[in-house]
């Protein structure tokens, strides 16, 4: 049995080979089909993201598939590469390596914001992509279905993935979505067009946002910005309007002073009636005034505040990463243990077959020679019996199972062929 | 065999599941979420056999007496709690929800009479309007209570721009507030009818009516003034459905309804038939009361369901 990964990610990569090197959905349909013919035992998985493009190989036999190289040969020239061009950017890993690789990957311990959920669905439908276009097998399958279980064991036991660190994502996971159930019937207010704030819109897009509004002193900077958006712009005399109808603003103006004072707030919120509004101000100088902050019904958070959170989250994230990576060793010992003993199971098999013929010959000279003998008798012989072979073979596979521990038991498996002339 | 289920059984079952909603707060498990449906749908079950038990095998109408309704009153907050804890898992309804649940319990085990009320067959249908009303206006307000509390440690965590405590996870405030509106809208509605099937039941009363001076039926007017006027706010005044206004409104109501249920249970009242000494009724639980032969389930008491076979 051989598991083998050979890929890049952005550990070992910058973004060029990268871009290089990726498969779109079509592509990854046509490197495995086109590896299949070159190596017609092996299963192969492609995970190809924005950070990474990895090409997992398993086989039963070492010889039936690629060696690393030649996989990374494969990789290269699927997209017209030389292998020395792109060589020095790829990993391999075999074996129990591979497998740890492909939990860590999973779980996202080894993604480039450690914790971020995307991955595991990007490792999911590169599952299932593979498994669509018949490339995996039965190493594969149990492969990546014990990634995805060890994914849920690492997000269920740890809050590694629930600690972001940048500043968008805690402002709109662990703020934003506290106080708004839904996010569709909610109005965002932009004010200026900082580049934050659009990194921002994109995590609340991904909550149900689509109503923007965009305020900015030059015209024509908040129609391109509503425009991307499928939002509107309004004149920035409109801005007290804005915040009248807005239930989430976030405040990216260049400006000196504060955009919105507690005077200027204080005539909106009348108007407002005390709806609740997140201020996400995310400027510097700050575009709000802090006071407007200790308004009833307002919750608003300077960057300073995020990034204090984004520390916290971290420091928090790193404590709880040995936990994941214990997760992470223990199911891959786990798995191995369960793959070496997938080898043993012809051998135990045979041996069961083996006692089993001796076993009902006896009996069958029993029943003759005593057919006196009721079926309850009969019964109890039966069981007797198969006791005495259960007994009998117990040591022989407790030793296949503890030996399979430690990598696939050859020199045993062969001593028991020998012993008991067992086939191949 | 399930007759011998106790109080103690599921008292216990509720108590181990809040003892593992408490160890949200100190580490995470991911088994402790099935761990604390079991237990609490296992207490769940044990309760409504004992309920079972008790409605079966009453003298009077089933269920009638104060302690019942103190214990289908918990029985159903921990319906409420087993809902929203199956379909939000992560969210610690549990911190909240089940100490009232307890309290309940604890009210009925060592405070509520468990003598049932005898009754003429004419005031049962009343009875039944009265008691199920009452008892859902007590329930939502409980719920109310928890999501008020809820509100309020999820505002002054935003307020103090605090991260979320991973095990402390709360519903969003937009979701709190709406649960706190609606809370107070069912509870004065179902008390309003409640209020409403209690005086039909008093003037069809031949004899010992209940007088309108009593504690407990002033307390209940009260309390029903104050839900009137709170939802009338919410309608006419828009700051106050918004923001931490709902949630003090459904604590402030909370405060009516300890009062209401504290009249009932510790002050010599004529209301469901009951007139002892205030002393006498505090360790009721084991006493035997003959109760008047006529009844007034206001609040407080007891609501007769109707044995199997109809309301007549």
């Amino acid at each position: 049995m051989k598991v083998q990964v050979v890929g890049c990610s952005h550990h070992s990569a910058s973004i060029a080979v990268r871009e290089r090197l990726a498969f779109s959905p079509e592509q990854t349909r046509a490197a495995l089909e086109a590896l299949r013919q070159a190596f017609p035992k092996v299963e192969a998985v492609l995970v190809s993201t924005c950070n990474r493009v990895e090409l997992y190989t398993a086989t039963e036999n070492a010889a039936g598939g690629p060696s690393h190289r030649q996989a990374a040969e494969f990789l290269a020239r699927f997209h017209g590469l030389e292998s020395a061009e792109i060589f020095e950017y790829l990993y391999q890993r075999a074996g129990h390596e591979a497998v740890e690789h492909l939990f860590a990957v999973a779980a996202s311990l080894d993604s480039m914001v450690v914790g971020e959920p995307q991955i595991l669905a990007q490792v999911k439908q590169a599952y299932q992509l593979a498994t669509q276009n018949e490339s995996t097998g039965p190493l594969t399958h149990a492969a990546f279905q014990a990634a995805v279980k060890v994914a849920r064991r690492v997000a269920a036991e740890t809050s590694i993935h629930q600690r972001r660190v940048s500043v968008p994502s805690v402002a709109v996971a662990d703020f934003a979505r506290q106080i708004f159930e839904r996010f569709d019937d909610k109005n965002t207010l932009v004010i200026g067009a900082g580049e934050m704030a659009e990194e921002t819109l994109e995590y609340l897009r991904d909550e149900g946002v689509h109503e923007v509004t965009v305020a900015n002193r030059s015209a024509d900077r908040a129609a391109e910005l509503a425009r991307r958006w499928h939002g509107r712009a309004v004149p920035w005399e409109n801005l007290s309007d804005a915040l009248v109808a807005a239930d989430l603003v976030i405040g990216t103006t260049g400006a000196e002073e504060p955009v919105v004072t507690l005077d200027q707030f204080e005539a909106v919120e009348a108007a407002r009636f005390e709806r609740p509004l997140f201020v996400l101000d995310l400027a510097v100088p700050r575009d709000f005034d802090p006071a407007i902050g200790d308004r009833p019904g307002v919750y608003l958070y300077s960057i300073d505040d995020l990034r204090e959170v984004c520390e916290k989250n971290r420091r928090r994230r790193d404590k709880e990463l040995p936990a994941a990576r214990r997760i992470i060793e223990q199911e891959t010992e786990r798995f191995m243990a369960d793959m070496h003993h997938r080898v043993t199971g012809p051998i135990i098999r045979q041996l069961k077959e083996g006692w089993e013929k001796p076993k009902e010959e006896e009996l069958w000279r029993l029943w003759n020679k005593l057919p006196e003998l009721d079926d309850r008798a009969r019964s109890e012989i039966r069981q007797s019996f198969d006791r005495l072979v259960n007994k009998l073979l117990h040591p022989p596979l407790e030793s296949l199972r503890d030996e399979s521990r430690h990598g696939i038991p050859h020199a045993l498996l062969d001593a028991l062929a020998k012993l008991f002339q067992l086939k191949d | 065999m399930l007759s011998g289920v106790s109080i103690v059984c599921f008292a216990g079952s509720y108590t181990v599941a809040f003892v593992l909603e408490v160890t949200r707060l100190l580490f995470r498990s991911g088994i402790r979420g099935a761990a604390m449906l079991g237990f609490a749908g296992a207490g769940l079950f044990a309760h409504t056999v004992f309920l079972y038990h008790r409605a079966v095998h009453a003298a009077a109408s089933p269920l009638s007496s104060e302690r019942d309704w103190y214990l289908v009153a918990a029985w159903l907050l921990v319906g409420v709690y087993l809902y929203l804890t199956y379909y939000h898992p992560k969210t610690a309804f549990g911190l909240f929800v089940l100490p009232l649940v307890l309290g309940l319990i604890g009210v009925a085990a060592f405070l509520a009479d468990p003598e049932p009320f005898a009754r003429g067959p004419a005031s049962r249908v009343w009875g039944v309007i009265h008691g199920v009303s009452i008892l859902l206006a007590v329930v939502a307000m409980l719920v109310g209570f928890a999501a008020g509390l809820m509100y309020l440690r999820q505002s002054w965590r935003l307020k103090r721009k605090l991260a979320s405590h991973g095990g402390l996870r709360l519903p969003s405030l937009e979701w709190l507030q709406r649960t706190n509106s609606r809370a107070l809208v069912v509870s004065m509605l179902m008390l309003g009818l409640g209020v409403l099937s209690g005086i039909v039941l008093n003037l069809i009363r031949r004899d010992d009516r209940v007088p309108w001076s009593d504690p407990v039926v002033l307390s209940t007017l009260v309390m029903l003034g104050w839900l009137v006027v709170t939802v009338g706010i919410s309608i006419f005044y828009r700051p106050a459905r918004a923001g931490r206004k709902v949630a003090y409104l459904t604590l402030m109501s909370f405060v009516f309804l300890v009062i209401a249920l504290g009249m009932g249970l510790l002050l010599d009242t004529r209301h469901g038939g009951q007139s002892l000494p205030a002393n006498h009724k505090t360790l009721s639980s084991n006493t035997s009361v003959n109760p008047p032969t006529a009844h007034c389930p206001l609040p407080t008491a007891h609501y007769p369901l109707p044995r199997a076979g109809g309301l007549a």
